[in-house]
């Protein structure tokens, strides 16, 4: 069987990192989001919490900055994908995306390019997000170390870190729900991102055809297992 | 226990500062005591503000009047608010509401966010860290609860001479205060006015301010910052979020139990392309 590899090591290291980074977030976020989790589990652990929150948070805006800077071409790539005008076929897709969610995933949905308009969405949205709670974050991580910050901003950037937290989080919710493969029409795609990077030539076709047709007459890609 | 609060009238407060004093020796907070440690304030407010050292501080308000200076004193301290911002936002549940109605921050819970300092309208709370680490903690006035819950007064309403602080039953301390408005407008104080009745959601100290509220440095009807509000929403908000979008995923994935797919496949050579269908 042809496989098409999709995720350089590059992405798939550069993702690991940050699904790390993000995992570790969350949960010391929650700790400090929940009142009833800081009662369980004491001074100490949330004092622990809030370090590892700090570091991980350095981890997370560094490391896609770092990126830029080691793999420009990557970064090029990236925004070319990001930012295309949608033709027919991506407002299909989109029409189309929810019934196909919520009922089995019996349409039949357009061809796509490299990357489909409903993740071209969905990047969009945890990109911006991201950006809401790293730059509120580092606010109040000055705030609380003794810069002198207007303490009106201070509160609307706590706002704003909580906003985006529970957006990002929902957000993650559906992005492993769909990325990880736990959704049937996606299984394998685990792979992408935590495997060889390689996606099988049929599943290609299924999800990316566009694209995946351009790759197989490429063939600079491809790979025969 | 019935809901309590501290009386305080500032038309007989003489600003002898005994309050301030008792506070800092029960509550044991340290003071400056040499003039190096100490900034000449050029007032008889010192220090100028609270800090997490002092949790009840007398100000002067000077007002210069044809014949002199006119003195404004109010005890500036926790309010004890029913509706406590501090409270909302804390966001580790340190920081409580007590059967008296005094807001108390639980040391052994504040891990030094900072998070009520930025949200009390009142800017009461102060944080420092604390020797021997890097983690601050907030403190603010406990209406000496530790006191009140054994049957005595807090420590500023012992130390009055004037009986300028009384210390009881809430719906008795706002009566009396009433009262005493009444009087002191007979008397010609026609700006005399209650706080703490209301405001809030009612606070847990009533002052008596004879010369109306922002001669006394008063924040006339304070309110919760909108933000802190919105604080407060986010967590049943997101749980609802939290449910919907589980459950919506749950949804799907029970759709797709049965989801099965034939094979796709491409020749590039002849650019067809054959479909596996949906099963």
């Amino acid at each position: 069987m042809r496989y098409i590899q999709r995720q350089s090591a590059f992405a798939r290291g550069l993702h690991w990192i940050h699904t790390i980074a993000c995992m570790s977030l969350f949960v010391t976020g929650l700790m400090l989001f929940i009142p009833a989790v800081a009662s369980a589990v004491g001074l100490g652990a949330m004092q622990g919490a809030r370090t590892v929150h700090r570091v991980m948070a350095v981890i997370f805006i560094a490391a896609p900055l770092l990126a830029v800077v080691v793999n420009p071409k990557g970064f090029k790539h990236f925004l070319k994908n990001m930012f295309y005008k949608w033709d027919a076929g991506d407002k299909e897709f989109m029409a189309k995306f929810f019934p196909y969610l919520f009922t089995g995933a019996k349409q039949h949905m357009p061809e796509q390019k490299e990357l489909k308009s409903g993740q071209a969405l969905s990047d969009w949205m945890l990109f911006a997000f991201a950006i809401a709670i790293s730059i509120s974050g580092v606010f109040l991580w000055l705030s609380a170390s003794g810069v002198a910050i207007n303490g009106t901003l201070t509160l609307w950037m706590l706002v704003a870190h909580d906003v985006a937290f529970v957006l990002l989080g929902l957000m993650m919710f559906v992005h492993i729900y769909l990325g990880a493969g736990v959704f049937q029409p996606y299984r394998g795609s685990v792979r992408l991102m935590f495997g060889d990077g390689k996606v099988s030539e049929s599943d290609a076709l299924y999800h990316w055809g566009t694209w995946a047709k351009e790759e197989l007459a490429k063939g600079d890609k491809v790979s025969v297992e | 226990m019935a809901e309590t609060a501290i009386l305080y009238d500032a038309s007989k407060c003489t600003a002898c500062k005994g309050c301030q004093i008792a506070c800092k020796q029960w509550n044991q907070l340290p003071a400056p005591l040499t003039a190096e440690e100490y900034e000449f304030t050029k007032s008889y407010q010192g220090p100028l503000d609270l800090d997490p050292d002092t949790w009840l501080l007398m100000t002067f308000s000077e007002v210069s009047m044809d014949i002199g200076v006119e003195w404004n004193f109010m005890r500036h301290a926790c309010f004890h608010c029913t509706d406590a911002a501090c409270e909302m936002a804390c966001p580790v549940g340190a920081i409580t509401h007590k059967e008296t109605g005094a807001v108390v921050i639980d040391q052994d819970k504040c891990i030094g966010c900072q998070y009520c300092v930025n949200n009390c309208p009142f800017s009461i709370p102060r944080a420092k860290v604390i020797g021997g680490t890097d983690y601050a903690k907030s403190f603010k006035c406990w209406q000496c609860f530790d006191r009140t819950s054994a049957d005595k007064d807090p420590a500023c309403v012992t130390a009055c001479p004037t009986d300028a602080l009384e210390y009881g039953d809430r719906a008795e301390m706002v009566a009396k205060a009433k009262a005493r408005v009444d009087t002191l407008k007979e008397q010609g104080f026609d700006k005399a006015e209650i706080y703490g009745e209301n405001e809030v959601g009612g606070m847990h100290t009533i002052i008596v301010a004879h010369r109306g509220l922002e001669a006394h440095g008063l924040i006339r009807d304070p309110k919760v910052p909108v933000a802190t509000n919105l604080l407060d929403l986010a967590k049943p908000l997101s749980a609802v979020g939290v449910g919907v979008v589980v459950g919506a995923l749950g949804f799907s994935f029970a759709m797709g139990s049965k989801y099965k797919r034939g094979e796709h496949s491409y020749d590039e050579k002849t650019d067809t392309w054959t479909i596996g269908e949906v099963e």
